[in-house]
């Protein structure tokens, strides 16, 4: 089990790596190419970045606060 | 060219899916092995009576109606088209299955939901509409416990509610224009109250906000095999059905945007793998219906293109999962993790897949999304795009994170298992090939779509800015992983529209039943006095009359009363 933590822990690590990587490309691209979106908001400079990135934390945010109002146990229906 | 289907013997006239209903009759004789192949065959088959092209192939006049069992344009044969490939990938995914149940079920399932499409009246409508819920209804019973047979009521309770709304619409708008053809249909006119009654229909099965609580209800309850059949033809066949009668109503764009992002919440802290699948199956229909709210030629073509890309995409999901579970024997996120080991072809194929339903670029769902954004963004409905793309972020959280990082990575599980059988790996195998293929090459996808398509998904802004939100919310993930701010998972459930009916209803429900039916026992027991009452009236007269001779019986007491009565009436009738 150890063993195997180890290893998912390094690929994460690696994965991580490589997300940044293409992260720091695509921001460097953003200022190279002219990139319109389809709404005038979308060409805002890194505008789907940013909302790429808020939208994930608002939508894990949220759905820590549901787990209050809407999460029961497993046999809530008792069938 | 109208041919009577009951002497015709040329296949290629009879309506698609009608033959595999057929052989489905068959299946039960036909020993293991041979049975997938007869099945595969019978697909074949039906997929070649597509070749008649465009027109109606079939008429069928009976009781005064014109049944029309077979119409095909350009926009059946998208859907007739991706529904013989998803059930000829169904016949190979359960390759390994030895009983005969399950696969009768599925294949009459597709035939049933073929058919549909096909249909060009709204009674042949009716009448496939209900064989997708009967057929159906047997994958989720498959399953053989208390819990699946339960679900599966509630699923066929609402299956069925559909279809007898779907009918009385028809019967509506018949009786006012004698006309049942299905086409587009207007909410302003004499039919107004038919055309909500079906559109109604519709929304059960499109799965629209608060009509949504069977999908996520029944679908993970089905067999491992039996969910994969049932992701891809029912809610599908409501979007063809919508995009045919409503396409351009403009309240879908509403319900639809609703659609992509309400279930995003609900999946991210659901523990059950499968229904996180089926809340993301209901935010890609959003996807579908906000298309053809918008009702435009690239707004249905990405409708339309999304369906097909996405029934592959939603299937292979769902495929990986059945695998998982398959071979683990749960499918809970908070039981599994660490499988990428044990089983890493499921593992590329699930991460394939996830991809795809994530719309990265090269892979099917960036190609059929872009259709549809872009129709969004002519139209200038600047909160509905700004929806539709959280709701894009939403997708990559549940679908393309969540599944293959909980099922896959996470922690170690301990699980100690291998990959699934040889059926399931070729059936993932070639529902992951079509997702690159479609992906980096759309144009076969585009020739077969309902109007002619000259858009490029592939220029710098889409490619860019695509990946800009996806990147960057991956990075979000693994900042919140790090963090250890990301919610754990937890054994539980997580209540959805059917608590309405699965809590609430049974709790009011039943004290409110006893309580009328108290009163209706009340209202029995008073009328029982009073005939009593009457009686011993009656019988008091009879024994003691106040002149002439005593009756001998009731019986002829009641006739002599009857007479009398009969008599005044005359009276009073001639006088």
């Amino acid at each position: 089990m150890d063993e195997q933590k180890t290893a998912l822990q390094r690929l994460g690590s690696r994965f991580t790596a490589i997300l940044l990587a293409i992260a720091a490309v695509l921001v460097v691209l953003e200022f190279i190419f002219h990139r319109h979106g389809e709404v005038a908001a979308e060409d805002f400079p890194l505008f789907p970045a940013l909302f790429g990135f808020l939208a994930f934390l608002f939508i894990v945010q949220v759905g820590k606060w549901l787990r209050v109002m809407i999460m029961r146990d497993e046999d809530y229906y008792d069938d | 060219m109208m041919i009577n289907p009951m002497i015709s013997f040329d296949i290629a006239s009879w309506p698609p899916g009608l033959m595999m209903i057929l052989a489905a009759f068959a299946v039960p004789w036909i020993p293991h092995v041979a049975r997938q192949i007869w099945m595969l065959a019978a697909i074949a088959l039906s997929a070649w009576g597509l070749s008649s092209g465009a027109g109606v192939h079939a008429v069928w006049q009976v009781m005064g109606l014109e049944l029309v069992l077979y119409r095909a344009d350009n926009l059946t044969f998208p859907f007739a088209l991706i529904f013989h490939i998803a059930a000829a990938l169904n016949v190979i995914y359960s390759w390994h299955d030895r009983k005969w149940s399950e696969h009768m079920a599925s294949l009459s399932y597709a035939g049933a939901a073929i058919a549909a499409v096909h249909a060009g009246d709204l009674i042949t409508l009716f009448i496939w509409w209900e064989a997708t819920a009967i057929t159906s209804v047997f994958l989720i019973l498959a399953a053989g416990t208390d819990r699946a047979q339960r679900a599966a009521m509630r699923y066929l309770l609402f299956q069925v509610l559909s279809g007898v709304l779907l009918l009385a619409g028809a019967a509506v708008i018949a009786s006012h224009s004698g006309e049942i053809g299905f086409g587009k249909m207007a909410f302003d006119g004499p039919d107004a109250l038919g055309v909500w009654l079906v559109f109604i229909a519709f929304g059960i099965k499109a799965a629209f906000p608060f009509l949504n609580g069977w999908l996520q209800d029944a679908y993970p309850e089905a067999t491992a095999t039996g969910t994969v059949a049932l992701s891809a033809f029912t809610t599908k066949l409501a979007i063809y059905a919508l995009a045919r009668g409503f396409a351009g109503t403009d309240m879908l764009i509403w319900i639809g945007a609703a659609m992509t992002a309400l279930p995003v919440f609900f999946a991210v802290i659901e523990n059950d793998l499968r229904r996180v699948l089926a809340f993301s199956l209901n935010n890609q229909l959003g996807f579908m219906v906000v298309a053809v709210g918008i009702g435009s030629e690239l707004a249905l073509n990405g409708a339309v293109a999304h369906a097909f890309v996405h029934i592959l995409y939603k299937a292979l999901l769902f495929m990986s999962m059945g695998a998982v579970l398959h071979q683990v024997g749960t499918i809970k996120a908070s039981a599994l993790g660490g499988l990428y080991r044990q089983m890493p072809f499921t593992m590329v194929c699930c991460i394939i897949g996830a991809m795809s339903i994530s719309a990265f670029p090269l892979f099917s769902g960036f190609v059929a999304k872009s259709l549809t954004m872009s129709a969004l963004g002519d139209t200038g409905i600047v909160w509905a795009y700004l929806v539709l793309l959280f709701a894009s972020a939403g997708v990559l959280e549940h679908s393309g994170i969540k599944i293959p990082y909980f099922a896959f990575f996470a922690h170690p599980s301990g699980h100690q298992t291998g990959e699934a059988p040889i059926g399931m790996r070729v059936a993932m195998g070639i529902a992951a090939l079509l997702c690159v293929g479609i992906g980096v090459f759309p144009a076969p996808l585009y020739a077969i779509l309902p109007y002619a398509v000259d858009y490029h998904p592939y220029d710098v802004s889409h490619v860019t800015g695509q990946l800009q939100l996806l990147i960057f919310a991956m990075l979000a993930f693994i900042f919140l992983i790090r963090m250890k701010w990301y919610p754990p998972e937890i054994p539980s459930v997580v209540l959805n529209s059917d608590w309405f009916y699965r809590w609430l209803a049974p709790r009011v429900g039943r004290p409110l039943l006893g309580a009328v039916m108290g009163v209706w026992a009340v209202f029995l027991r008073m009328l029982v006095w009073y005939r009593d009452m009457g009686w011993a009236v009656l019988d008091r007269v009879m024994h003691a009359p106040i002149s002439g001779p005593t009756v001998p019986g009731r019986a002829v007491m009641v006739q002599a009363l009857l007479l009398s009565l009969l008599l005044v009436l005359g009276y009073l009738l001639l006088g």
